[in-house]
């Protein structure tokens, strides 16, 4: 095959602003999804650990239910499938607005959040239960001893896993193109089908894709480093 | 060690015979014959162009069919391969597909990467939308969701028709008109023919109607890889004997003619070359 590269073609003029614009997009559902996630994850995990039978029961099918099945069908689940939640009325509101976004959002968050919470509590199982056992003797409520004594600790542990978990999610959120959500696959696909410069529009993509991977965990390293050696038991 | 160099060595050796191999193509209609197959990629959720047969559970339909005459007329038999709006041009470009009958329309910047037949099939884009939403053209789009096929034409030109409207492209029109009928977004645009093919397999074609005039023209040209000038002439010429003896209407007929469902009225004419 004699393929002629055309990296100009994707590099500039308004296919550039295009890639632009996609990457913008993944950045801030990628931002936006970690962030709740993270809290998503870190609710279930502390609720799964009371000790009530029935938050139990309800977390550890949140986490199995999400975690087993593909993506991809959550996200049309929630987006062909929600509309019988709502009433009418909201739901008309709802497409007037940025509802595949929204949608986005909260199917990636959702899911990863399922894994993170899994991550948290190995993170809190490895704090020795001398810990939470003492804060509860020193008249520390269950929340507050996990809130100022056990989760922070088991945070710092787990942030090497958590990298992973936000990797997954940046890499997810291009699954999010199948609704309607312009991001940097969906410019991609769309620089593909307007000027059929496939392969280049690829690579482009994939390098933004490393690089963003790339400088999340760069920084989370750079944490690590600094916070990590202040543990000690 | 030495061992290992020596299965590296042939491994490399079967890979670049292998290399060598596919880049030698004779002639491709050459190549289909020997084989005896074509491979026709083929829309698998397009009614009536080629969409999964409820009974049969098989791929039908009008593209179906003029590929099965084709590859008749060639003696040769028909493998059929499903493609989307967004993968068949790689398809035919890296040769997976033979020929390709997809609903495609031609365009010159196709034409930079793939070659076309001559026009088999003639249609212009429309608006599908619910009845009575009061949307009578493109022009009622502004500030609305309109939902098309990834890849498709359909999405290029209403974003340049109707710059004020944001298009939602799906993978296929299934999703795309399931975000009509739930109200997400205020029409579906694509070909008008294909429009029918969504209204009719409806369960209430009548909650649903397309309006407007045509705001694109598309002809539909059978896709095939460049420079396959053999292929393409045999192809053409299958198509304009078709038209010719009548093979055409018939099949045009059987699936947008005046007893079915996706009734179309063929008001245009194949340009046919003195034989």
């Amino acid at each position: 095959m004699n393929y002629e590269f055309n990296w100009m073609a994707v590099l500039t003029g308004e296919y550039r602003g295009w890639i632009i614009q996609g990457l913008l997009i993944t950045l801030k559902i990628s931002a936006i999804s970690i962030i709740l996630s993270l809290l998503l994850g870190t609710i279930v995990t502390t609720l799964r650990m009371t000790k009530v039978r029935v938050l139990e029961w309800i977390c550890l099918s949140y986490i199995e239910f999400f975690r087993n099945t593909p993506l991809l069908v959550q996200i049309f689940f929630w987006y062909f499938g929600s509309y019988v939640i709502f009433p009418d009325s909201v739901n008309q509101w709802l497409y007037a607005h940025d509802y595949e976004f929204a949608i986005g959002v909260l199917s990636l968050s959702i899911y990863t959040a399922a894994f993170i919470a899994e991550e948290i509590r190995a993170g809190i199982i490895s704090i020795p239960k001398e810990q939470m056992e003492s804060s509860r003797a020193t008249g520390l409520s269950f929340m507050q001893a996990m809130s100022y004594v056990v989760l922070p600790q088991a945070f710092r542990i787990v942030i090497p896993t958590l990298i992973s978990q936000f990797l997954n999610l940046i890499k997810n959120s291009s699954l999010v193109m199948t609704i309607g959500v312009m991001d940097l696959t969906y410019m991609t696909r769309q620089i593909e089908s307007y000027s059929f410069r496939g392969f280049e529009a690829f690579t482009v993509a994939t390098l933004l894709y490393i690089a963003i991977s790339l400088i999340v965990s760069f920084f989370i390293t750079m944490y690590n480093k600094k916070y990590l050696r202040m543990i000690r038991y | 060690m030495k061992k290992s160099i020596g299965v590296m060595a042939s491994i490399l050796a079967v890979f670049m015979v292998l290399c060598i191999g596919s880049v030698a193509f004779a002639d491709a209609l050459a190549d289909i014959k020997a084989k005896g197959v074509l491979v026709a990629g083929v829309k698998d959720a397009v009614v009536p162009f080629g969409y999964v047969d409820e009974q049969s559970k098989q791929i039908v339909g009008f593209d179906v069919d003029i590929c099965k005459e084709i590859a008749s007329r060639m003696g040769v038999k028909l493998e059929l391969k499903p493609v989307t709006s967004a993968t068949r041009i790689p398809m035919i470009t890296e040769g997976m597909v033979d020929i390709a009958a997809c609903t495609m329309t031609k365009k010159v910047a196709r034409d930079d990467v793939i070659d076309f037949s001559i026009t088999y099939f003639m249609d212009g884009q429309k608006l599908l939308v619910k009845k009575g939403s009061g949307i009578k053209s493109y022009k009622d789009l502004a500030g609305k969701k309109v939902s098309t096929a990834k890849g498709s034409t359909s999405e290029i030109n209403m974003r340049n028709i109707q710059p004020k409207c944001t298009v939602l492209s799906f993978e296929g029109y299934p999703e795309a008109f399931l975000a009509l009928k739930q109200g997400k977004v205020a029409a579906e645009t694509t070909d008008s023919v294909i429009l029918i093919g969504i209204k009719g397999s409806d369960e209430n074609p009548d909650k649903w109607e397309i309006v407007g005039d045509f705001f694109s023209s598309e002809p539909y040209g059978i896709g095939m890889r460049e420079n396959e000038s053999n292929l393409r002439d045999f192809v053409n010429k299958c198509l304009m004997d078709m038209w010719r003896d009548g093979t055409y209407k018939k099949i045009y007929d059987k699936w947008l003619g005046p007893q079915t469902k996706f009734y179309m009225p063929l008001t245009w004419e194949m340009e046919l070359i003195p034989e």
